[in-house]
């Protein structure tokens, strides 16, 4: 089937069978900050944004993003460089390869008013898994992020 | 100018948040996809492999193990495992074809198509099966190792307590976030592997046994290793450069994560049996420990975890008598490999939870009794050595007991809550007289630009090589690390440093590093700042010497290891820890919440506090999660939760913010990897044990064995 969207801003189409996941669409248009972690949901590696909204690519399917606008971390440079920022000051990237997903998370999270404390967002990174940080750094790079 | 000892940002920050660094997936690629048709049953012979006539295969490219040239064998410490099954299979998913096509649907199309059939046998799924020799999987016994160590002689009995008790680890899982990946280039004949790995020497000598002639080996951006990087990848290396070769492109094989979880190495389990005796204020008099590990379907490293196990069964403590028995077994399950810690995370839950079970006896505090069997100058470890680390030992542990409180937590807990504590240590590099087998090399060069190259195969995985390495030989050189960079390990363009494992990166290769840049050093002569070193560099420019300074691994005087007894120092150097975790029970659904965790490590020096601390909270959630949440459930041999939606891995709010303190920062580096995985899940399992006023002897404590303790 034919499915078209955008992607940060730019029209793409697709040729593709209708089980195809956007997490793959995606990565072979190039967008590799968007990485295959669990397939399923859990891991957030593979978050992206479509029409505004965070998700996990792997669990959508190419009809779902039809006439979408999908949004990625190369589509947000400026606006997580903040963030990307603080990261790196406080040592929130350890093997980096959940960090886009984080990053964008963080991005979701302070762009609707998200609170600084740490117990805030704690819960909020509930649906990101980081296997070499412990968490507490990224915590700290999301409550000190320059505004 | 001191850059060592600073948290300077590492170097790698910026391109993994921006999503620009390329991990292997990432890699520009033009080729066919691999993959891996795996056995169906865990032990019996193959009858017959049958192509669905009906489907055509012709456009499919199929490997078996007659497409080998050099030899069948994954050759780790011995050649047990075939990279391809050839008449018989040992476990659930041991790989007998392999198929690449350009494109994925096709391939799982094929692979539906391709009927095996087997004359299947009863497996071995216990080591108790094992054991009792329910088939004969290896040698005379099924025992892959066996380490015997007695030290002291047995005290009279009169008098003295005694206390038997088994403990039990489970299997875990490294759950690095990238999934084993690797590619195949092949140009001209020739077939190049660039991949997610630990150590890329390992992959170019298996790759060498398997195709007869030396491969060139790149390690590209790898996201996460935690050992299961460590001996895997050769596997993995070995099926993308089968089907290359045959194919005459490029080949990617990157495992989806119900493949990785299901296939790939776990932690060994182990059953740990320990039998003490100690007199009325808690001093150990005796200590006996009988070990067995679960090595799986192939040795691949279980001979030297199971060597770790025996070195860490005793912990530090101070006891005139110590016997270890230990035994690695075969069982019809996938093999087991290395993960961090590397076989001490279970035998310090061992020990740990022993000297717990040791003051529960008494009716004494954790505290005093360990407090009591401290070391002193004149004690020796398990391979029959001073404890020179005694004094370090003690001043950490006094540190930890004042300053976390733990003696007013212990005696007047808030309701619900338990605290807990484990004191340990960390063996770092290889093990005996590894180091000096290893005969590691570095070399550092002078670039064009005056600036300063390291070249070594150890990795940059998450840890902080690319960063920790520029820091040791720009302190040397009085540069800014700036100046001082890191080549992509390639095992065509760097030395044998050895492997990225064991906490040696900084400890073994780091050291070699400052000696390599103490010669440039001495070689440029007197300069005060980065203008008059470019200026004494151009002078030696042109005196026309040497661009490129080395230095190899020699095993420090005074090391002394016989492999056969068991006896001496089993290793150059120990970090040391005593972690204290405060728990709390919910008595409603029996939930763990761990509201407070202290790590208190001694690690020498510490070359980046920032990442330094990174790599402890990390490790103390890895921990954490082997403690609470991390479970593997194994049916007939096959892994039944093969998703992180059933195997449950920690995530922020399941965390408490993880207090990490260095001390003893003088001196040498004493390797920091490891140590954080090791005491975890002791300290969790005896503060609920406090908490409950019962004994948490089997990992992982979930809800379901916390509410069968408290009926």
């Amino acid at each position: 089937m034919q499915i078209t969207c955008t992607i940060n801003g730019k029209v793409h189409r697709f040729d593709c069978a209708p089980e195809s996941r956007v997490l793959d669409l995606v990565r072979e248009a190039g967008m590799t900050s968007v990485k295959a972690g669990c397939g399923e949901g859990e891991c957030g590696a593979c978050s992206l944004f479509v029409n505004g909204r965070l998700v996990n690519a792997c669990l959508l399917l190419a009809p779902q993003i039809q006439d979408a606008e999908v949004v990625t971390l190369e589509g947000l440079q400026e606006e997580t460089a903040a963030i990307r920022e603080s990261f790196a000051e406080h040592g929130a990237v350890q093997c980096g390869f959940c960090t886009p997903g984080f990053v964008l998370r963080a991005y979701d999270y302070l762009s609707h008013g998200g609170e600084r404390s740490e117990e805030a967002i704690k819960a909020a990174l509930d649906g990101n898994l980081c296997r070499c940080t412990g968490y507490r750094k990224i915590v700290e790079a999301i409550v000190k992020v320059k505004s | 100018m001191g850059v060592v000892g600073e948290s300077v940002v590492r170097v790698d920050a910026a391109s993994k948040a921006d999503g620009t660094l390329r991990y292997t997936d990432d890699l520009p690629f033009d080729g066919l996809y691999g993959a891996v048709v795996r056995s169906e049953i865990a032990y019996g012979k193959i009858r017959a492999i049958t192509f669905d006539p009906a489907f055509d295969f012709s456009d499919i490219v199929i490997v078996d193990y007659r497409d080998i040239e050099g030899r069948n064998a994954n050759v780790v410490l011995t050649d047990d495992q075939p990279f391809l099954a050839e008449a018989r299979v040992r476990h659930i998913g041991e790989p007998i074809l392999l198929l690449a096509h350009r494109s994925k649907r096709r391939l799982r199309e094929a692979a539906a198509h391709i009927t095996i059939d087997y004359d299947a046998q009863a497996p071995v799924l216990s080591m108790e099966e094992s054991l009792a020799l329910k088939q004969r999987l290896y040698g005379e016994d099924n025992v892959f190792k066996a380490i015997h160590t007695l030290k002291g002689s047995l005290p009279e009995g009169r008098g003295l307590f005694s206390l038997e008790k088994t403990y039990t680890t489970p299997h875990q899982e490294q759950a690095y976030l990238e999934p084993q990946s690797m590619l195949a280039r092949y140009n001209g004949g020739r077939v190049k592997i660039i991949g997610s790995m630990q150590c890329p020497f390992f992959v170019e000598a298996a790759l060498e046994g398997l195709a007869g002639e030396k491969i060139e080996v790149e390690q590209a951006p790898t996201g996460g290793g935690f050992g299961g990087k460590e001996d895997y990848p050769s596997l993995i290396a070995g099926y993308a450069y089968l089907l290359c070769k045959k194919a005459g492109q490029d080949v990617k094989i990157v495992y989806e994560r119900e493949e990785d979880i299901a296939y790939t190495t776990k932690r060994h389990p182990a059953q740990l049996h320990y039998r003490s005796r100690f007199d009325e204020t808690g001093k150990l008099h005796a200590l006996e420990v009988d070990i067995t590990i679960d090595g799986g379907a192939y040795v691949t490293l279980s001979p030297v975890v199971l060597a770790r196990c025996v070195l860490h069964a005793a912990g530090f403590y101070d006891c005139g008598y110590i016997r270890v028995d230990a035994r690695a077994v075969a069982t019809n399950t996938p093999p087991n490999g290395a993960f961090r810690g590397f076989g001490a995370p279970q035998v310090i839950f061992g020990i740990e939870r022993h000297m717990d079970d040791i003051a529960r006896t008494l009716g004494l505090s954790p505290a005093v009794v360990r407090e009591r069997n401290l070391p002193g100058a004149g004690s020796l470890n398990v391979s029959g050595v001073p404890i020179a680390e005694h004094a370090r030992l003690r001043a950490l542990f006094d540190t930890a007991c004042r300053e976390s409180g733990f003696d007013a937590l212990y005696n007047a807990p808030p309701p619900h809550r338990g605290v807990g504590m484990a004191l340990f240590m960390h063996g770092a590099g290889y093990t005996g007289v590894g180091e000096s087998m290893l005969a590691s090399s570095v070399s550092i060069a002078l670039e064009a630009d005056d600036s300063v190259e390291i070249r070594v195969g150890s990795v940059e995985m998450g840890q902080g090589t690319l960063t920790a390495l520029p820091q040791i030989v720009a302190d040397v050189l009085e540069l800014p690390v700036g100046m001082v960079s890191c080549r992509t390990p390639n095992t065509a363009e760097v030395a044998d440093s050895g492997p990225t494992v064991a906490s040696r990166t900084v400890m073994i290769v780091g050291r070699l590093l400052a000696e390599a840049a103490g010669q440039l050093k001495r070689a440029l002569g007197d300069y005060d700042s980065p203008d008059a070193y470019r200026e004494a560099v151009a002078h030696y420019r042109q005196r026309g010497g040497p661009l490129q300074f080395g230095a190899s691994y020699e095993q420090p005087a005074g090391i002394l290891w016989d492999e056969d007894l068991f006896y001496g120092n089993g290793y150059e150097a120990y970090g040391l820890g005593c972690y204290i975790a405060e728990v709390e029970v919910d008595p409603v659904d029996y939930r763990v919440r761990v509201v407070r965790f202290d790590a208190y490590n001694d690690v020498g020096q510490v070359v980046n506090p920032m990442m330094a601390e990174g790599q402890v909270e990390g490790g103390v959630a890895q921990g954490i999660g082997y403690a609470l949440f991390e479970r593997l459930v194994y049916e007939t041999g096959r892994v039944r939760s093969p998703r992180f939606s059933d195997y449950t891995l920690p995530m922020a709010p399941d965390l408490p913010k993880i207090s990490v303190r260095f001390l003893g920062l003088e001196g040498p580096s004493l390797g920091l990897g490891e140590l954080p995985m090791d005491g975890p899940a002791a300290a969790v399992a005896n503060a609920l044990g406090h908490a409950l006023g019962n004994a948490f002897d089997a990992l992982p404590i979930t809800p379901e064995t916390v509410e069968e303790a408290c009926r």
